[in-house]
């Protein structure tokens, strides 16, 4: 696999939102591209549009027009057809591993339990060989029998990590992924997106607010009232 | 969720009141309890508020061994088809304002035509307080069930009875001065003392076994 | 590898307080409702019982209420109007009837039985046709009395038990002052016989100066017969009474069922405020496992697996309360069966609640399936969770 190959190209993205009468284009126009194993953040003031965007990139919403192809896989074509949840969970699941500012463990469940849980659902051709190997790598293995209630902020955002690769995903889309850890905490844990990144090969999408986090992505893009500027 | 789950226990306390509401009397049951417990209770011991009625079988309280230290005591046989450890005995432990003041029990006898009930309204000191013959048969039934008669056993105890032969009917004492007002019916006379004391043994067994009669505690295995 | 019904079971005891109140809820229902059932066929059971052991299937009683002679022949009741013998001539020539038994009830009051007195009362009958008819009834002690004039007596097993009685003693029926051997002891036959003291007919037709006077003919009609024809009949002989037993079932079962639909209806009401509650307890857990659930769709689960989830639980909610209703009212079938005796004006003797296995898989079954009716709308509002939703729902907006 080639470091250059495109994992994701989005092309004239945009979403429209009806408020009342008036249309606001939360993402305008937006086309970029991504090579797998880059490390992307975006970056941008509240309403700017970075959250919808991501979410479009991320199949958790329709765009209203535009295009956007997945590792060659064309997913909207630009006809404006809006795909269901499922077949939209359909696509997730193959491509996505997702983590969120609030890490969202299941209480009920242990560690490795939360961790392996895609698995009740779905599991990926071959993933999931190593999941001890994978607690080990994010340093959280011998917490595999702790609830989530016992553990620290930045083990919790480790488990979900965890979670996240445990169907070998292509993109790990991670929204706000610090959001509710210390400094110390949040640099720890994009140091291991950047080694996913860099080590396996993993293309790291990133929304951050936090501009010293994000600048310790390869590529920073910005986004101002839903356009988007790459910052070089 | 338990705004929802409200009106569910109320239908099921208003299940349990309409079969309480019609609940007419049952059906005599054999055994030796009181026809009507709470109107005898309040008659045979005046001074009483309450009662709490506890269900004794002998087998709970190691059987062979109650039976056979009543037989010494008696020096006679329970024999027959109804004499035996499968027979339940009825306990209540009388109150007042909550304070235990005593207690009523009630014994078969075979009597010459019938089963005679013989129940005793006993003190703490298991002393009698009233006498009472819920059920006899015979021409001399009613004699036997006068107050009048009853009252001769008032203030007596097992002590007492200690003596009494339940065969030969020979004794001494106060018991000796227990008059039949039956002299045509001596057999019967015989039968009623031999219940009365039979019925004083049982109670001073199981208050002996367990004072609370909670019946928890047990003999211990031989 | 953790399963579908791990992570449900595993949510249930998240809230266990309320887990349980539902959980009470259902078992408690299901505890009616198998009571109930059981009941309904229990009491047939114990009814056709009775009324196989009867003997005859039709009986012959001086003209009354029908509703009056039904529970007086099965309480053993008295104070009936008198019929002459010889009417049991001319019943025995009606072509069908197999074999009849002429009976006298009669009954004193006892004023040293109980505080305010009591009744006692003696059936006299035939030996040899009485005997006859009632195969069934065995002798715990002793046998028949062989005369039909005879002062012997046989009694029933409770009846002896009450009295203290064994072959070889005596009774006496008071007022009367006449004295009878008991020579025979019945065993337990779980029917009114069992209270009953049978006393040779002639014997007590002389004592209570009844002479050649009956209360009752019981009659067994041959099995080929056709039972209506001879009903209407014997309807033809002056004064008579033909209670035959399919209609004192009917209606019997009839005044038990004002009773049974009382019931039944509380039961209904019961299961769907049970099954609203679990519509309510599993609707407010999917609520608040709003942004779980979203998240679940994020890590692969399809709408279809989150529907499977939640249903999971509200049949595990069921099923768990289901079995437990069913422990339930077997443990208590016996408390049940005393309530519905003193409910009901006449019962059969014997068990009255009869659970058996198809009973316990048909609740089961019931039960399951409301559970699985309930769970269908917050299993269908869980499975339309949108995952974005549920992250906006969080706390960045």
């Amino acid at each position: 696999m080639s470091r250059n190959a495109v994992s994701l190209e989005a092309k004239n993205l945009t979403k429209t939102y009806h408020r009342g009468s008036e249309e606001i284009a939360a993402v305008r126009d937006v086309s970029l591209s991504i090579n797998k194993g880059d490390f992307v953040s975006f970056i941008g003031p509240s309403g700017s549009g970075k959250t919808t965007l991501v979410h479009l990139l991320g199949c958790l919403d329709n765009p209203t027009s535009g295009e956007l192809v997945l590792g060659g896989r064309q997913i909207f074509s630009g006809n404006g057809k809006q795909l269901s949840e499922r077949t939209l969970t359909g696509i997730r699941r193959d491509v996505f591993g997702y983590i969120f500012q609030n890490f969202y463990l299941i209480p009920t469940l242990t560690v490795i339990e939360n961790v392996m849980l895609p698995f009740t659902f779905y599991r990926k051709p071959g993933a999931g060989k190593d999941v001890m190997g994978l607690l080990k790598l994010l340093g959280i293995d011998h917490r595999r029998d702790h609830l989530p209630g016992r553990i620290s902020g930045g083990e919790m955002q480790r488990v979900a990590i965890a979670r996240s690769l445990v169907n070998s995903p292509e993109i790990l889309f991670a929204d706000e992924p610090t959001g509710n850890l210390d400094t110390k905490r949040s640099a720890e844990i994009v140091q291991i997106l950047k080694d996913l990144s860099k080590d396996s090969g993993l293309t790291v999408i990133m929304v951050s607010h936090n501009l010293e986090l994000a600048s310790q992505a390869d590529r920073q893009f910005e986004m101002r009232d839903g356009g988007i500027s790459e910052r070089l | 969720m338990r705004r929802g789950m409200l009106p569910f226990y109320t239908a099921v306390a208003v299940f349990f009141l309409i079969m309480r509401l019609s609940s007419g009397p049952a059906w005599g049951a054999v055994g030796c309890d009181l026809n009507d417990p709470a109107r005898d209770v309040k008659r045979l011991f005046p001074g009483s508020t309450g009662f709490k009625t506890v269900e004794i079988e002998l087998r709970n309280l190691g059987g062979t061994s109650v039976a056979a230290r009543v037989e010494a005591k008696l020096r006679d046989k329970l024999h027959g088809l109804y004499e035996t450890i499968n027979v339940p005995y009825t306990v209540y432990i009388i109150y007042a304002n909550k304070k235990k003041i005593g207690y009523i029990h009630g014994v078969n006898q075979k009597g010459r035509y019938g089963g005679i009930s013989i129940f005793l309204a006993l003190d703490l000191n298991q002393r009698i307080k009233t006498f009472y013959i819920q059920k006899m048969t015979g021409q001399y039934a009613g004699k036997f069930r006068d107050a009048k008669f009853g009252s001769q056993f008032v203030g007596l105890t097992l002590d007492d009875f200690e003596q009494y032969d339940v065969i030969s009917g020979k004794t001494t004492g106060k018991v000796s001065r227990i008059r039949n007002p039956a002299p045509e019916a001596a057999q019967e006379f015989k039968y009623i003392l031999r219940g009365t004391k039979k019925n004083l043994l049982f109670v001073n067994e199981f208050l002996t076994l367990s004072p609370d009669l909670s019946l928890k505690k047990k003999e211990p295995a031989k | 590898m953790i399963t579908k019904f791990q992570v449900a079971y595993k949510n249930l005891l998240r809230k266990k307080i309320r887990s349980l109140l539902t959980l009470i809820g259902i078992a408690l229902s299901a505890w009616v409702l198998v009571s109930l059932l059981g009941f309904n066929h229990g009491f047939e059971t114990a009814l056709d019982r009775d009324i196989d052991n009867m003997g005859f299937q039709m009986m012959l009683m001086s003209k009354g209420c029908p509703y009056e002679a039904a529970t007086m022949m099965l309480k053993g009741g008295t104070g009936l109007k008198y019929m002459p013998e010889s009417i049991g001539d001319a019943v025995r020539k009606e072509p069908g009837v197999e074999q009849i038994t002429p009976m006298l009830m009669q009954a004193v009051f006892d004023p040293n039985k109980g505080e305010s007195g009591g009744i006692a009362a003696y059936v006299g009958v035939e030996p040899q046709s009485f005997g006859a008819m009632k195969t069934f009834l065995k002798f715990r002690q002793g046998g028949w009395f062989k005369q039909a004039d005879s002062y012997e007596a046989v009694m029933g097993y409770e009846a002896a038990e009450l009295e203290q009685r064994e072959v070889g003693d005596v009774i006496l029926i008071p007022e009367k002052n006449v004295e009878f051997k008991v020579v025979g002891i019945l065993s337990r036959t779980g029917t009114q016989d069992d209270g009953t003291i049978f006393v040779p007919l002639r014997t007590l037709q002389k004592i209570f100066g009844k002479n050649n006077k009956l209360t009752t003919i019981g009659i067994k009609v041959s099995k080929d017969a056709d039972s209506s024809r001879i009903e209407t009949k014997l309807y033809e002989l002056p004064d008579v009474q033909v209670v035959s037993l399919a209609q004192v079932k009917q209606t019997i079962m009839s005044l038990v069922s004002t009773a049974k639909v009382l019931v039944l209806s509380i039961a209904i009401i019961a299961i769907i405020i049970a099954m609203v509650g679990v519509i309510n307890t599993i609707l407010m857990s999917v609520h608040e496992r709003f942004q779980e659930i979203g998240i679940m769709k994020t890590i692969g689960a399809m709408p279809g697996d989150i529907f499977q989830l939640i249903w999971i639980e509200t049949l595990l909610l069921c099923a768990t309360g289901g079995v437990l209703g069913i422990v339930l009212a077997l443990v208590l079938s016996r408390v049940t069966e005393l309530v519905i005796r003193n409910v009901l004006p006449y019962s059969p003797k014997g068990g009255l609640v009869l659970i058996d296995l198809n009973l316990i898989l048909f609740t089961l079954g019931a039960v399951s399936v409301i559970g699985l009716l309930s769970g269908l709308y917050p299993a269908w509002q869980a499975g339309r969770i949108r995952p974005l939703e549920a992250i906006r729902s969080g706390v960045d907006g």
